[in-house]
């Protein structure tokens, strides 16, 4: 007769509160996992946005960072074929994005608009934005054009332009001499990135035409694009060496104020959720293991006179709640696991995000370590609440528990 | 002749329970001895503080005064720890209402005292079987307790008090919830396994019928020791310790 299947038999002699119990303790884990997992879903997916919009890290000359410039591209990168050679010379670098960050005007001939440009290299910049950018008509830029400068529009920004892959417009910028200066582009492609505010205003178009509108040779910022996310953080400290003296090297999360501030909040309201539901799951488990010391009492009084120990019945108590707790957390874990997995393949889509104007897939990560967490806090929850429940009962004086009925 | 040692000495024993205001002299001043072997009766009407000697003498209770002496050490100022490990390995118990453990079959309940104790498995098992002989219930060791009759309940008990061979054992009412022929089955397995084992034996019983088997019989009244059954042969040392 060991312990553990005495603790085991225990939590068999009331069949009907226990499985109450282990249920309310699965669907508090289950609950507990589906919302970290969808939390952590959405991290992922804005972190993967983010760095596959500006890079893992970005370069960027420290006067770029820290002031703002007088005229365009004053503190941009000058030499950015060496720069690019020096930076790809680091195995982990897959991608080098080159941004150009332009402001002004673009004009159909009738009507002008405010627009927000961003000189980018064809080659690598679609290629790591690949699903990330709709393209909702016509094609991406291309590297190898023959003919006039070509930009893509944001879907909101072709709207009030009236254009179409094929039509013709000016783009109107002050330079980096402090002039204005005037290019007429072809339309090549239009993009939504689902964001309207920003599909508005949007503009891609390549480097070339971008330093031609800007009269400059310089580039604002290089994105670095690694092989993965995780590398980030260790590849910093390398490429801030490579890049050397004059340039700033920046994290993606030091750019990803979205991704940041939705982080915070959902680790708010994701985080006192799961605190309420484990104190829901601690209270009934709770109350399950006091009923059961009570209904026990006069049994914990004949261990004690055979010799038990206070200690070894607290500890018995402490195995059924750890039991309690366990399976109901295991249990929890296996659906949470099989709702996640069934959620990749319903494609349940989410309404838009506010500020969006497309929904996106409901989905929840499966992350091995928070299943690790959820459960052992679980688990250690229970224990610690069946020992605090049954300590006082198990040291009653043994006449007054025997006399108990 | 000489008498063996007593298991047991209490000397001038009391223990007073407070009810608010009033103060209920229990036990006064009792003394008591039980020689190795000797099944005594502790007899007298309801209150009289059969119960409350038992309590004491088990271990699972302090006395207010007085001296005990188990196998001659003085156990009256040993704290709680000290005092498991004592019932642990020198009392057995055995309740009026059986008081087994209702998920554990009749072997794992007759078990429990060794797997206590920290016997080893195969002796366990050994010893299990050879005491479930003893009370007639090899048949029974895979049932649960509430698959049995009472009498067969109170065979487990008394399995369960006497497998490790206690010095002593303590039995309050351990007939009073059966039928007087059950009773009599109990009391006389009872006395021929102390017997057997020179282990000494405190009952209190209102059972007239049951006293028949005893070796001794000691009444009491109001929390004193009134008189030894005089015809009993060892009262004579019993008393004068
Ligand atoms: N926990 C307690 N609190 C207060 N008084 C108690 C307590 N336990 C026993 N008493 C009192 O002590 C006295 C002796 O009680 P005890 O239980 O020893 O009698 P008893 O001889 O065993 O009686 P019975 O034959 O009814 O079992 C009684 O007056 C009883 O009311
Ligand atoms: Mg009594």
């Amino acid at each position: 007769m060991q312990w553990l299947k005495f603790a085991f038999l225990n939590t068999l002699r009331n069949r009907r509160r226990s499985v109450v119990t282990l249920t309310i303790a699965a669907m508090g884990t289950a609950a507990m996992l589906l919302a970290a997992g969808f939390a952590e879903f959405t991290y992922e997916s804005l972190s993967e946005s983010a760095a596959r919009n500006a890079g893992h890290l970005i370069v960027a000359r420290s006067e770029f960072v820290e002031k703002e410039e007088d005229v365009p591209m004053q503190y941009g990168i000058q030499n950015y074929a060496a720069l690019r050679k020096t930076l790809l010379a680091d195995a982990e670098v897959r991608y080098l994005l080159p941004h150009i960050q332009f402001s002004g005007l673009i004009s159909n001939g009738d009507k002008s608009v405010v627009m927000m440009g961003t000189g980018i290299d064809p080659d690598s910049e679609f290629l790591v934005k690949g699903p990330f950018l709709k393209i909702t008509a016509g094609g991406v830029l291309s590297s190898t054009r023959t003919g006039a400068p070509q930009v893509m529009l944001g879907e909101g920004l072709a709207k009030s332009l009236n254009a179409h892959p094929g039509s013709s417009l000016t783009l109107l910028a002050s330079t980096s001499e402090n002039s204005l200066n005037a290019v007429d582009v072809e339309v090549k492609g239009i993009f939504s990135t689902g964001i309207p505010d920003y599909d508005k205003r949007s503009i891609y178009t390549d480097i070339d035409t971008a330093q031609k509108v800007l009269l400059s040779d310089r580039i604002s910022q290089v994105g670095i694009y690694l092989a993965s996310m995780e590398l980030s953080d260790t590849a910093r400290p390398r490429i801030e060496k490579l890049a050397g003296n004059g340039f700033t090297v920046q994290n993606w999360q030091d750019k990803a104020f979205f991704y940041r501030s939705v982080r915070d909040l959902y680790n708010r309201i994701f985080g006192g959720l799961g605190g309420i539901i484990a104190l829901i799951v601690l209270f009934v488990i709770g109350n399950a293991m006091s009923m059961a010391v009570i209904e026990r009492t006069r049994e914990i009084g004949t261990l004690r006179a055979l010799g038990t120990a206070p200690a070894q019945l607290t500890r018995v108590f402490s195995m059924e709640g750890a039991i309690l707790g366990g399976l109901g957390a295991v249990l929890g874990g296996a659906s949470a696991l099989l709702i996640s997995i069934f959620l990749i393949f319903a494609g349940i889509q989410m309404p838009p995000a506010p500020g969006y104007s497309t929904g996106y897939p409901l989905q929840v990560a499966i992350n091995p370590i928070i299943y690790l967490i959820v459960i052992a806090l679980i688990v250690a929850l229970s224990t610690l609440c069946a020992m605090l429940v049954s300590r006082r009962s198990a040291r009653k004086p043994i006449v007054e528990a025997l006399g108990h009925v | 002749m000489k008498t063996p040692s007593p298991v047991i000495r209490l000397q001038g024993m009391s223990k007073t329970y407070r009810m608010g205001e009033v103060r209920v002299h229990a036990l006064i001043e009792a003394s008591l001895a039980v020689a190795p072997g000797e099944l005594l009766a502790l007899t007298g009407p309801s209150g009289s503080g059969k119960s409350t000697l038992l309590n004491l003498a088990g271990l699972i209770d302090t006395p207010d005064a007085g001296r005990y002496l188990l196998d001659g050490r003085d156990v009256s100022q040993l704290d709680e720890h000290a005092r498991t490990l004592l019932r642990r390995d020198a009392i057995g118990f055995i309740f009026q209402g059986f008081n087994l453990v209702p998920v554990m079959t009749v072997a794992d309940n007759v078990d429990y005292p060794l797997f206590l104790a920290g016997v080893d498995a195969p002796m366990r098992k050994q010893r299990v079987a050879e005491i479930l002989e003893k009370v007639g219930l090899s048949e029974q060791a895979r049932r649960r307790p509430d698959a049995l009759s009472g009498g067969q309940r109170q065979r487990v008990a008394v399995a369960r008090a006497l497998i490790k061979r206690p010095r002593l054992v303590i039995a309050d009412e351990p007939t009073a919830n059966l039928d007087s022929h059950t009773a009599d089955q109990i009391i006389t397995l009872i006395h021929d396994l102390c017997q057997v084992e020179g282990t000494a034996c405190l009952v209190a019983t209102h059972d007239e019928r049951m006293t028949t088997r005893c070796d001794r019989i000691v009444s009491m009244r109001d929390g004193c020791i009134l008189a030894d059954g005089l015809d009993t042969p060892h009262v004579a040392h019993a008393t004068a310790a």
